[in-house]
């Protein structure tokens, strides 16, 4: 037995947009990361990698979800990061930090500031 | 790397995996350990992942061993069977110095374990053969043969090369082993589904599709990390349904028993029975998203058909 809600998809899919950080280097993300906006997500670090400054910061306060293919690029990246590089991932949605803890506890690279 | 380590099955095979039956608390610790004991003398790395109360008679005849032995309660950590061998058994193993061997005691199913569990029981006792092929490890696996139902037994017969009879110490063959079978009988068609919210999805309503699970979630009183964790298996089934499955499927949510349980079915066949059981190395890309599902669900069950795949899990509320 079994009751079919009428639903429709509604309104556009959420994106991801991102923005240089004023004053020192990095991002500030809004949006969702998924399979939709992997690739923009994915350039984002791809950019981040390249860079010469010790820390990157990723704000991420306006993400509200990361999955586990965007979490995992974010580890991949940090794991590509020269000696002495990290990435500062600043308040993200609470996925992103399960995803990180469960399968890639202790990542070189990334630190999560919860402030 | 030897050839022995690719021998299937065969003599040469380091893996060992018995059955223990045990009918009281003094058979299980005559059982288990002089096993714990052989390994510590041996230097071997050892693991106990059993029933909270097994776990504690365990702890309390090892006295000041105890801290030398890997000790995890088997309901919290292995709850989800599906999760066992990425989560507690490869978790271990993998971690032990390469080439050492390890000894593990696993105890999975336990008086209590649901009908809807001990499907995902059974196949996980199965798999856990093909997972550690050729792999220097023992498993050694207590069967409560005083309460469990007589076809439980008989299906330990089935999912371990050897037995260990009540009350002897000697490892016998199982005439009846036969891991596959086993895993092809358990995959059983699902419960039916009562009401249920339903939604069919594609690629263009991925997050939508996430969203109206967390919303129903919500509503039917899941909270917190539950709440996103059920965000997260959602998304990662229906991306598997939009990449692997055909590029679109069905996803239902509904609530039964303290439960919310989150199905997604798809067109697509999923033939790696090892899939979502494997540990990921920590340099591959993709390929973690039932595993992911795995670690964070209380209950993951999986049927295969001719019609495609339906992936089911469970979140207490």
């Amino acid at each position: 037995m079994e009751t079919r809600h009428q639903l429709s998809a509604a309104g556009p899919a959420p994106g991801l947009a991102v923005f240089p950080l004023a004053g020192r280097q990095g991002v500030r993300a809004a949006g969702e990361v998924g399979l939709t906006t992997r690739a923009i997500w994915e350039g984002v670090l791809e950019e981040a990698v390249r860079e010469g400054e010790d820390v990157y910061y990723l704000e991420l306060s306006d993400v509200t979800f990361v999955d586990v293919a965007g979490a995992g690029a974010l580890a991949a990246a940090a794991g590509r990061l020269r000696d002495g590089r990290r990435f500062v991932v600043r308040r993200p949605p609470a996925a992103l930090r399960r995803t990180l803890d469960l399968l890639w506890p202790g990542q070189r690279g990334i630190e999560v500031s919860t402030s | 790397m030897t050839t022995a380590v690719t021998e299937p099955f065969g003599p040469l095979d380091p893996f060992a995996h018995p059955a223990l039956f045990y009918r009281d608390e003094q058979e299980y610790l005559d059982g288990t350990l002089p096993f714990v004991r052989d390994g510590l003398d041996a230097g071997e790395p050892v693991a106990v992942a059993v029933p909270g109360k097994n776990l504690a008679l365990i702890r309390d005849a090892l006295g000041d061993a105890a801290e030398s032995v890997r000790l995890l309660d088997m309901r919290e950590a292995g709850r989800n069977p599906g999760r066992i061998i990425p989560g507690v058994l490869r978790a271990f193993a993998d971690a032990q110095p390469a080439g050492r061997r390890v000894r593990i005691i696993g105890e999975p199913i336990w008086a209590g374990r649901s009908g809807v569990e001990y499907p995902a029981c059974a196949q996980h006792e199965a798999l856990i053969n093909a997972a550690f092929q050729g792999r220097a490890a023992t498993i050694l696996c207590p069967y409560d043969v005083a309460q469990l139902p007589e076809h439980m037994v008989t299906d330990a017969y089935a999912t371990h090369p050897t037995v260990i009879h009540p009350g002897s110490r000697a490892e016998q063959d199982s005439a009846a082993y036969a891991p596959e079978d086993v895993v092809a009988r358990y995959n059983e068609a699902l419960p039916p589904v009562p009401e249920a919210l339903m939604f069919a999805f594609d690629s263009d309503s991925l997050p939508h599709a996430r969203h109206l699970a967390v919303g129903e979630g919500a509503r039917l009183g899941l909270v917190g990390v539950k709440l996103d964790d059920l965000a997260l298996a959602t998304a990662e089934l229906t991306t598997n349904s939009v990449v692997h499955g055909g590029g679109s499927g069905v996803l239902r949510v509904w609530s039964e028993d303290g439960y919310v349980v989150c199905e997604v079915h798809d067109d697509g066949h999923l033939a790696d029975v090892l899939a979502g059981r494997r540990p990921v190395p920590r340099d591959q890309r993709g390929g973690r998203g039932i595993l992911l599902v795995n670690l964070i669900a209380d209950l993951v069950r999986v049927h295969r058909s001719d019609s495609g795949t339906t992936v089911r899990c469970w979140f207490a509320r």
